[in-house]
């Protein structure tokens, strides 16, 4: 009797858990005796593993007081929010950039992070939010994927793989989760981005940037966008848009990394240093017209206030 | 500190100081503009850096110039480093209950009775506690880390080049860990009969 | 009312129809009947000195002080009515004060003296009151213009001199001072010439119960650069000092 109440009340702060771990338990087809003692796989082969619960009364509201920083600026548990990331479909594929900078509070923790995490082959997500929390989710959620793949003897749809992740943490909301995500890929439909948050917002659509950074994106993103987009030119587009994210948004930058996604699955092209972008920009490679991307270098010489050599003098 | 964002250093050499700031005017994450100096001249030989709210900047580098030529005008003598700190120290503690929103930092060279000139630094909090050192100073939302840097790569008589060298990849190495702060960077180094000033290229991001 | 002054007397300081502004002239008169004092300046300091008179031996002069120390570099002596004298030492001493608050140091003398003066200005233009009835002498040191030597009177104006009396005798010590002064007079020599100087026309006995004496006297460069290397707990070493009654005595003696 008690099972049945926990399962459908809605109230019961341990009833969101158990739905949480019945999400993915539903899925399980095989028992985990297959797969031997935990220690020697560890949790992630058999599921979810089952996290421990703050114990106390009520885990979502004493979760949400302690991590939910729109609430409380000074809460406990701090999650990076500070990212500038992009995807766009066109003509050619998918067009997927991201920055690489980590931060904790106004300290840059790192210049080197990889925020476009390759779920498969031929799925990318990327990294918003709880890095923790986009890292683990879009691996398991690239277990699935394959285990959908082994069930089903055909890859999993890009629209599939984000509702299961969207699935996912909307059943733990208002538990901390935070994401800001984009499924990318390539499916029997042709390319395909999914906006997947921890809001349990999933959103189906042509462009997309995410993160602090993603204003300064869509600035340049919006002007240059169409559909029948080359190749090069699509991938200028997302560099340059990183750029000018990298650039004004304190907490967006150091370098770019960027991805395309065709029919054949994703493929790296690069690593590029903002910095360098702005002195001297992205350097010899596709779509690039090889000139810097800083303002104050293209104008230079060219301004009233710093007018050229020749007419200073004349 | 946060609203606005940017940092200021001034560190002590072999009879000379330096002193210098980085270039960004944010309003909090959006960077507005990447030419907004921090740092600027009393004397010949004293400059004062601010770093903080900017409006409050603007507004202190004209008290601090009112309150200068009055002074230059009724003792009929330039201000002597140790004097100024004093001033700011005693403006900024007028506003006590209602503060400016700077953390001031200022270097100077002063004239021994054997006419050499010595090296003098100092910085203040908000409402104006001096802090003296006879090494390096720092100040704004990269503070901390340039006195991670600024303690590693300080050492005692320093040249002016080398003095100009070591100011200065503390600043842009510092800054480069701040997100608030960077976007180019400006230094100063007073000399007894000139002052070197440069402007660095720094990482734009 | 004053014998000359007449409509034009009143407290309120008001021109007289010639230009003049009868109260201060009335001042200068109270000064002039003050006791003398004289200030000297040394080639390596200032002496400044006064004739200390009580109207009554019953009266105990050990607390009476005509020289004042200002802030460690300044001191003043003045002729004239002491309790005038004694609120604008209060002013000065305060003003000092101020200075450091601010500046950290001292003020030179001339910023100083100009406090003072602007003081005394101040009540040659103000409603409902009248001029300070005193001159003064004010001696001190600064690292700007080293020893220097004003005389304020109660008009508020102010010159720098190198030697100068106030006071009853001033006419005549001034005459004895233009004749024993040199621009290289010994600061020792100066104190000996400044006794010299009140023994002209000194009504008694002078000894070191009736003259006080002051002196600026100049640090060495290197005390200078120590003073400024000074931590903020260090107190500044004055270069103005009051002669203690022995010093007084052992002048009088040589």
């Amino acid at each position: 009797m008690n099972t049945f109440v926990n399962r459908f009340s809605t109230n019961n702060a341990l009833s969101v858990i158990r739905k949480a771990q019945a999400v993915v338990d539903d899925d399980e087809e095989f028992s985990d005796a297959a797969w031997g003692s935990e220690a020697g796989f560890g949790s992630l082969a058999k599921g979810v593993p089952s996290f421990s619960i703050p114990a106390v009364h009520d885990p979502t509201a004493f979760l949400r007081l302690h991590t939910d920083d729109h609430a409380d600026p000074n809460c406990r548990i701090k999650i990076q929010h500070g990212t500038t990331t992009l995807a766009f479909r066109f003509q050619g594929g998918v067009i997927v950039a991201v920055d690489s900078r980590a931060t904790a509070g106004s300290y840059i923790a790192s210049g080197t992070v990889k925020k476009v995490i390759e779920i498969n082959p031929y799925l990318l997500g990327t990294m918003a939010g709880g890095a923790a929390d986009c890292q683990y989710w879009e691996t398991y959620l690239g277990i699935q994927c394959r285990l959908h793949e082994l069930r089903n003897k055909e890859r999993i749809s890009v629209a599939a793989a984000s509702k299961y992740l969207s699935n996912l943490v909307y059943s733990y909301k208002g538990m901390g989760l935070s994401m800001g995500t984009m499924i990318c890929g390539w499916d029997k439909t042709g390319p395909a981005v999914f906006y997947v948050d921890s809001d349990g917002t999933r959103l189906k659509g042509d462009l997309f940037s995410v993160g602090s950074g993603s204003t300064f994106a869509y600035g340049v993103l919006d002007q240059g966008y169409r559909w029948d987009l080359t190749d090069e030119e699509a991938q200028e587009l997302g560099r340059r848009s990183i750029y000018a994210a990298g650039h004004r948004d304190a907490f967006s930058g150091n370098t770019c990394n960027l991805y395309h996604v065709k029919e054949d699955g994703w493929r790296f092209l690069g690593n590029y240093d903002i910095t360098k972008m702005h002195y001297d920009g992205p350097g010899d490679v596709p779509g690039s017209a090889q000139v810097a991307y800083g303002y104050d270098v293209r104008v230079e010489g060219r301004t009233s206030s710093n007018p050229p050599a020749a007419a200073a003098t004349a | 500190m946060e609203y606005n964002g940017g940092s200021v250093i001034a560190m002590v050499g072999k009879g000379c100081v330096a002193i210098g700031s980085d270039l960004r005017l944010g309003n909090q994450a959006l960077t507005v503009a990447t030419n907004f100096e921090k740092v600027f001249p009393v004397t010949d030989r004293i400059y004062i850096g601010m770093s903080g709210l900017a409006t409050d900047v603007a507004t202190l580098r004209e008290q601090f110039r009112f309150r200068v030529n009055m002074y230059t005008i009724k003792e009929e003598r330039e201000i002597e480093p140790e004097s100024f700190a004093h001033l700011v120290s005693s403006t900024l503690y007028e506003r006590r209950f209602g503060p400016y929103f700077i953390e001031p930092v200022m270097a100077g060279l002063w004239k021994t009775q054997a006419g050499e000139y010595k090296p003098y630094i100092a910085a203040a909090d908000l409402i104006g506690c001096l802090n003296f050192a006879k090494d390096f100073v720092v100040a704004g939302t990269a503070s901390e880390k340039l006195f991670g840097v600024a303690e590693g790569l300080w050492e005692p008589d320093l040249e002016p080049e080398d003095l100009f060298e070591t100011i200065s990849q503390t600043l842009l190495n510092g800054v480069d860990r701040d997100a608030y702060s960077g976007w180019g960077a400006v230094i100063h180094v007073i000399l007894p009969d000139k002052v070197i000033t440069r402007t660095l290229k720094g990482r734009m991001d | 009312m004053a014998s000359d002054g007449g409509a034009y007397s009143y407290s309120l300081t008001v021109f007289s129809p010639s230009g003049k502004l009868v109260q201060i002239e009335h001042a200068l008169a109270a000064v002039a009947g003050g006791t003398t004092s004289l200030g000297i300046k040394a080639s390596n300091g200032i002496v400044i000195a006064t004739e200390k008179k009580t109207s009554s031996i019953l009266i105990d002069d050990s607390m009476l002080d005509k020289v004042c120390v200002i802030c460690p570099n300044i001191g003043i002596v003045y002729s004239g009515m002491g309790p005038d004298f004694r609120v604008l030492v209060a002013k000065a001493r305060k003003s000092a004060q101020a200075y450091w608050k601010i500046y950290g140091e001292y003020p030179p003398t001339r910023v100083l003296t100009h406090e003072i003066a602007t003081v005394m200005q101040q009540a040659t233009h103000s409603g409902g009151v009248r001029p300070y009835g005193v001159s003064l002498l004010v001696a001190g040191w600064d690292v700007n213009r080293g020893p220097s030597l004003y005389q304020v009177d109660p008009s508020g104006s102010y010159w720098a001199w190198k030697a100068s009396a106030i006071g009853k005798n001033m006419v005549n010590a001034k005459t004895f001072l233009e004749k024993r002064y040199n621009d290289d007079i010994s600061l020792e020599d100066a104190i000996h010439t400044a006794l010299l100087t009140l023994k002209e026309g000194f009504e008694g006995q002078m000894t070191e119960k009736t003259i006080e004496i002051g002196v600026v006297t100049v640090p060495t460069p290197a005390e200078i650069d120590a003073e400024r290397m000074a931590g903020p707990n260090d107190r500044p070493k004055p270069t103005f000092r009051k002669l203690s009654e022995e010093e007084v005595r052992d002048y009088l003696a040589l």
